[in-house]
């Protein structure tokens, strides 16, 4: 316990010490931080847009006359492509139209005889499972028509992998960024206290009592950071929220407190463990060279 | 604590012979001088003892503490034994007296309260009571070889080793270091000295080890010469 006092004391005046670095150094981890929210929160409202647009999308597929459903609906089962199918029995199907034409209606009565096919409506999972049910739809003989939105389906897939993969990238790189930031600060710290830690080990200080507060700097400074971006991240997003429901209400865009406050305490935790990792590295390739006997 | 040193060589890069085969057996309680001109081999004997070198052959135990195969795990714990005054002082230049002794108990997890209790009564010991809240530099080099003492001392160990604890300072100032030295050594610490000072060795008598080049030339008790490192 007394240790981890003397641990906290150090760590304020390790960010004191050099207030300059110690402002410098947050406020890049916070910018980088804020990169990396803006970046992720971009790519999980494209993930939910795409999402909901895959919600929606169907797979109509109509049987040849006479033909029933039984082989279509035993492929369509045995997919695990498929999240729902609906079987549409041909009176359904005129129900349907007749709902469709209103006023019209009556034109239905000129042809007589039901002539609509049996058909199913499927939901698929994934964007990209359609068009390998809809291959394996087609091959089969009681199929005589399979209808989907081919060049939209193809466009939200394409757009879904260059989404994740560009905030991937983005990411990688903005936590290098921040890696790399509060590594240096700690190092530069370390080496202005190279002369203490240097008597520590001699007079037999434990590793852990002299990582401890490089440690906790380390984790204040990405806590702190992380912080700072979430402020500067809220406020952003809040505006844009604003500004979209006004002019594009059609667009889906996540609104939920619980996702959102789930994001920004995930963000929060990465910039505390950042912290924590780099100036552990940094702190432990010194402590370990220190204790080494030459 | 008792210290036995059996076929000690060390070689630094390169090829640079700083002890050759020495023996060197100091019993608990004992008080030993280590003289020797500069690059005999003193310093290095020192810290072969605070295990900061290893030796490049020999054995070396400190208490029932084989010093080879201590474990780095274990090094903390068998330094706090070992309290050393270094030569050029090891102060921490941004700290008060008082923070130099104190972070040595800091360092050892002791609570607050007991720090501030030993560490003022151990300053209080080395005649440095009126100056605890001054930093190195204020301090004369008398004055800052006994902040480095009371930093050795502070935590009680059983073994206690300086090196030219007198050197570069008067007659006087070192006559009032050696006494708070055997004060330290009649409490029944193991107390190892590296000094050329010639004056202080013939003033208070104790047992006299001689490296030269780096070997054993000579160990005298109480009047008693052994040549060469035989015992």
């Amino acid at each position: 316990m007394a240790s981890f006092r003397y641990a906290l004391r150090d760590t304020f005046r390790l960010l004191f010490r050099h207030w300059g670095l110690s402002i410098l150094t947050l406020l890049t981890a916070a910018s980088v931080l804020y990169i990396l929210g803006f970046a992720s929160l971009f790519a999980m409202n494209m993930k939910y847009m795409i999402s909901r647009i895959e919600g929606a999308l169907v797979v109509q597929a109509y049987m040849k006359r006479g033909e029933t459903t039984d082989k279509a609906l035993e492929l369509v089962h045995s997919s695990p492509l498929v999240s729902t199918v609906n079987v549409i029995t041909p009176d359904e199907a005129l129900d349907r139209l007749r709902a469709k034409l209103g006023n019209q209606a009556q034109a239905i009565t000129l042809l007589g005889e039901n002539p609509l096919p049996w058909s199913l409506e499927i939901q698929v999972q994934k964007v990209e499972h359609i068009t390998p049910l809809v291959r394996d739809l087609m091959v089969l003989p009681s199929v005589e028509e399979v209808l989907y939105a081919g060049k939209l389906v193809e466009r939200l897939a394409n757009l879904s992998r260059t989404s994740a993969a560009v905030s991937g990238v983005i990411l990688m790189l903005t936590l290098l960024i921040s890696t790399l930031v509060i590594f240096n600060t700690i190092r530069i710290a370390i080496y202005s206290r190279k002369e203490e830690i240097e008597v520590m080990v001699l007079i037999g200080a434990t590793p852990t009592y002299i990582s401890l507060p490089f440690v906790f700097q380390g984790m204040f400074l990405g806590a702190g950071g992380a912080a700072i971006a979430i402020i500067g991240l809220w406020s952003t997003y809040a505006s844009a929220v604003e500004m979209i429901r006004s002019t594009l209400a059609f667009v889906d865009i996540i609104v939920d407190p619980r996702i959102l406050g789930q994001f920004f305490l995930f963000l929060f935790g990465a910039g505390a463990t950042t912290g924590w990792m780099c100036s552990w590295l940094a702190v432990h390739r010194f402590t370990s060279q220190g204790m080494r006997s030459r | 604590m008792d210290i036995r040193m059996s076929g000690v060589t060390k070689v630094f890069e390169p090829e640079i012979v700083a002890l050759e085969d020495v023996y060197l057996s100091v019993d608990s309680g004992e008080f030993v001088y280590l003289i020797g001109m500069t690059g005999s081999g003193k310093t290095t004997l020192l810290r072969l003892i605070s295990r900061e070198y290893l030796p490049t052959r020999g054995q070396i135990s400190v208490g029932d503490r084989n010093l080879r195969k201590l474990r780095s795990s274990e090094l903390p714990y068998y330094r706090r034994e070992v309290g050393v005054v270094f030569q050029d002082f090891k102060l921490l230049q941004n700290y008060t007296v008082f923070e130099n002794v104190a972070f040595v108990l800091e360092a050892m997890g002791i609570p607050p309260k007991l720090v501030e209790s030993r560490s003022n009564e151990v300053i209080d010991q080395v005649g440095l009571w009126r100056r605890r809240f001054l930093r190195p530099p204020q301090l004369s080099g008398g004055e800052q070889q006994r902040v480095a003492i009371a930093r050795a001392m502070v935590n009680s160990p059983s073994v206690f080793l300086a090196d030219e604890p007198t050197g570069n300072l008067d007659l006087r100032t070192s006559e009032e270091i050696m006494r708070l030295l055997l004060s330290i050594n009649a409490a029944g610490t193991t107390v190892i000295v590296a000094t050329h000072d010639q004056h202080l060795v013939d003033s208070y008598r104790q047992r006299l080890v001689e490296l030269h080049n780096g070997r054993t030339k000579r160990d005298e008790r109480r009047g008693r010469y052994f040549i060469d490192g035989e015992l």
